[in-house]
């Protein structure tokens, strides 16, 4: 009796198993179709109401944006090369922006983009119904107005040198269908039925934490661009399996490899692997309001007992820079004649002594006026490479009598741990923006304002040079400030500043000139192909 | 007659509990994520976020309130059926969990159902010669499968059967391009995805499910009523088909019923795995964002599976084992 079942159930499977490759229908052969990894799926397709930085990549191949800010921060401030906005000008005052736009260029509807959209999506971005990130545009701002269809007057209350930046950075979405939501009611509207693209590409499909199907917006102003039939998000929520499909050939580009897997991709004759720095910095903040830390020699000392070279190697195989103050290497604006303090365990050790704190019981753990020299060294569970650091440092710190405690908190726990200044220290990571913004993280907010400078850092020297550089209308004229500001924090060690991460991506072969860098991983998404030669 | 007054009242019993334990269990749930330190508004990962805008966030969703507050308006929502929404997605969570349940339940039902068959087949098989060779290589087998962990039996799985073979899908509900099949292919698709994450859930099932049957099939072997029918000269495997394997599937049946959380709750780690997009998939992104609305509700949800799923494992067990009706 049960053979027979036994046969049946065997004779199925053969059969499902017969159905495929294992990848299914798949694409028609003369169809060009990448396939993406993602680990979550689009928050919203309101671009004003995204959370995640996911649908801020993806939304910006939807809609489109006035120009693209160039990746070459290192050598100077951002440029821009035109993109819905075909030219721009200033007037003589610097106070007046007058933007032309593309005129073939229409929604995925057929109607045209004109100046009412760019116009509207200025107003909507500092809506404080929203609460957009970026919704500081509007601050700035004093009159938005359409000249004519295709042209746009922006004015300013005052010369700010990252302002085109700041109106770049809003989406342009569409006027004629979107302007008669109330904006109040934005929050509660499904925008799932209200995709209308105007950038490269427009949605087709999208099933919920399955995947999203875009294809190219008839409407793009760009000929012969979008050069891909059809660009396909796959939603795999977690990385192993979206690893194991990057290897088994199921998708073509996925975005973060963990750096322990980088040899996995390296290694496939299938897929290219791509490395760039991901803008970001990884340091350890210290509470300057924990008794030991007071001391900046202290933190001077943990400073040169941490062999962050040997770090570098271990966590990140090498793929790393080190990080010596709070501009990146990578920014025009860093001042590379810092000097960081050198790795030197025994200065270190000299250092500590010299500020009272003696392994006097002779415990392997310094103490002063009885109080042990020990630290909780928090990192978020969700990062295995923080967590990482964060052993090796109190290995480090270990050898020169220094007690630190590393322990694991999911992410949520530690920004509000960090919020309230409830730690000691936490192995932390700030990704930059491509201007150099110093208030938010450095310059000593008013007791209870909401700040980033979650060390508790105040230098009024450090106050009063952000305050001058940001009244300064010119970025070169700022250079020399920002210079002098990177050497102070450097002197005064609030951060055990640490490595300058890079990131890691896998493409398929067959993917052609791909430029996945910092500013989106899509970057060029309109300008990708797939080479049919095997 | 009066056994069946017995029955019911039981059930009544169960029923009027059901209200206060799903309370409880999603009360305690509710001071359990609260009593974590940060909330929705801490775990956006976005390098953008200042905490001006958490301040706005923890606003707009209440999370600014005292906790107290918060959960008088939660419980107020909850009993007029009113899931509230989600954090992350802004939209009902109903809606999130309506559109969840179907793929749960295809797999969990499937993995049930095979888990049963299989169960069924492999305790036959293994309690026909107790302690000959097939039983103790269906021992060591299922033992050895029963003690591993999911994760790791699925992520082998994948790996041999998608990566390497390449006989199924290593992961979604359809292809690529399965919306432009005819609705034929389609389903066969459908089927050819479900193949992995059903068996990875239900042949692990099956190794404890034949465990157990395979024990109470070996306490029935020289029960009086069947040395009573072997006597008549009736076949063994007659004996085991249609005489024995009632009475000794009653454990099963409350295995089985205390499987039905996981037939709505999805399971967490298959589900995540294969990316199938159920109640484990919902639940375990909603628990990475702190998305509690959903936590909730899929909390009350799955309270509410396990009470039912032991009313509906007692209630088969009285009728597949009718001492269970007099011990009453």
């Amino acid at each position: 009796m049960h053979t027979t079942a036994t046969r049946i159930a065997v004779a199925a499977i053969l059969v499902l198993a017969g159905c495929g490759d294992g990848r299914g229908p798949g694409p028609a052969p003369d169809e060009a179709v990448v396939v993406i990894g993602a680990i979550a799926d689009v928050q919203s397709w309101n671009p004003f109401l995204s959370e995640s930085q996911f649908t801020d990549w993806l939304l910006q191949v939807v809609y489109p944006k006035l120009a693209i800010e160039q990746t070459d921060y290192r050598d100077h401030p951002p440029s821009f090369e035109p993109a819905l906005a075909s030219e721009w000008s200033w007037s003589e005052d610097g106070l007046e922006l007058t933007l032309v736009l593309q005129p073939d260029a229409r929604w995925s509807d057929g109607i045209p983009i004109t100046a009412d959209d760019v116009v509207f999506s200025l107003e909507v971005a500092g809506s404080e119904d929203i609460g957009w990130y970026a919704a500081d545009v509007a601050a700035s701002l004093t009159h938005v107005e359409a000249v004519d269809e295709h042209t746009v007057r922006v004015r300013f209350s005052r010369r700010d040198p990252y302002a085109f930046m700041r109106v770049n950075d809003t989406p342009i979405v569409p006027a004629h269908a979107w302007g008669d939501v109330p904006v109040s009611t934005w929050y509660d509207v499904d925008w799932s039925d209200r995709v209308i693209a105007g950038g490269p590409f427009r949605m087709v499909r999208h099933v919920p934490r399955q995947e999203i199907v875009l294809e190219p917006n008839p409407g793009y102003w760009r000929p012969d661009h979008p050069r891909l039939d059809r660009v396909v998000f796959r939603i795999v929520p977690s990385k192993t399996a979206l690893l194991n499909q990057l290897l088994a050939g199921g998708i073509d580009f996925m975005y973060g490899i963990p750096p322990t897997d980088a040899r996995l991709v390296a290694e496939s004759p299938d897929l290219d692997l791509v490395s760039f720095p991901d803008r970001s910095y990884t340091h350890v903040v210290w509470n300057l309001g924990y008794g030991p830390l007071e001391d900046v020699r202290v933190r001077r000392a943990l400073a040169m007992a941490v062999d962050r070279q040997a770090l570098i190697a271990a966590v990140y195989r090498g793929d790393a820079e080190l990080s010596s103050g709070p501009v990146l290497s990578t920014m025009w604006a860093f001042n590379d004649e810092l000097e960081p303090p050198p790795y030197d365990p025994e200065a270190a050790k000299r250092l500590l002594a010299e500020a009272g704190w003696i392994d006097a019981d002779g415990d392997g753990v310094r103490e002063r006026e009885g109080n042990e020299l020990r630290l909780e060294l928090l990192a978020p569970s969700e990062s295995e490479d923080r967590q990482d650091i964060a052993r090796m440092v109190a290995t480090d710190l270990e050898r020169v009598g220094v007690r630190a405690e590393p322990r694991f908190q999911e992410w949520g726990t530690v920004v509000a741990r960090l919020e309230s200044r409830d730690f000691e220290a936490v192995v932390n990571r700030w990704v930059e923006p491509t201007r150099v913004e110093l208030r938010e993280v450095w310059h000593s907010a008013a007791p209870g304002a909401p700040t980033l400078n979650y060390a508790g850092y105040a230098n009024p020297s450090v106050d009063r040079l952000i305050e001058e550089m940001e009244r300064l209308p010119d970025l070169e004229a700022q250079r020399e400030l920002v210079d002098r500001v990177q050497e102070l924090i450097v002197e005064d060690q609030p951060y055990l500043f640490l490595v300058e991460t890079r990131k890691l991506a896998a493409l398929s072969t067959r993917i052609r000139d791909a430029d996945v860098n910092d500013a989106s991983p899509f970057f060029n998404l309109d300008e990708w192909w797939v080479s049919t030669a095997p | 007659m009066g056994v069946d007054r017995t029955v019911t009242r039981q059930i009544l019993r169960r029923l009027a509990m059901l209200v206060p334990t799903v309370w409880l269990v999603a009360t305690l749930t509710f001071v359990v994520v609260q009593a974590v330190p940060g909330s929705y508004a801490d775990a956006i990962d976005h390098p953008r976020m200042t905490p001006a805008m958490r301040d706005a966030v923890r606003t707009r969703w209440g999370l600014d309130r005292p906790v107290h507050e918060q959960y008088a308006l939660w419980l107020r929502a909850i009993a007029t059926g009113d899931l509230g929404t989600s954090y992350v997605t802004r939209r009902p969570v109903s809606e999130t969990l309506a559109r969840a349940l179907p793929p749960t339940l295809l797999l969990a039902g499937t993995a049930l159902a095979l888990d049963l068959l299989l169960g069924v087949l492999l305790a036959v098989a293994a309690a026909r010669r107790p302690y000959g060779r097939v039983d103790r290589l269906l021992t060591v087998l299922g033992l050895g499968l029963y003690g591993l962990p999911s994760f790791w039996v699925a992520g082998l799985a994948v790996l041999v059967f998608a990566v390497g073979l390449g006989w199924f899908p290593a992961s979604h509900m359809y292809s690529i391009g399965a919306d432009r099949l005819a609705a034929g292919h389609r389903f066969v698709d459908l089927l050819h995805h479900l193949v992995l994450p059903a068996c990875c859930l239900g042949v692990v099932g099956a190794a404890g499910t034949a465990r157990y049957l395979r024990a109470s099939l070996l306490d029935l072997r020289d029960a009086r009523f069947v040395t009573g029918l072997r006597a008549r000269g009736i076949p063994e495997r007659r004996i085991t088909w249609l005489h024995t394997l009632r009475p000794a599937l009653a454990p099963v049946v409350t295995l089985l019923g205390l499987s039905l959380p996981v037939l709505v709750g999805g399971s967490v780690v298959i589900e995540s795995i294969f990316s199938w997009p159920g109640m484990g998939n919902v639940l375990l992104t909603a628990a990475q964002a702190r998305d509690v609305p959903v936590i909730m509700a899929i909390t009350v949800l799955g309270a509410t599976a396990v009470v039912v799923g032991n009313l509906v494992a007692d209630v088969a067990y009285a009728i597949v084992d009718p001492r269970a009706r007099e011990a009453e």
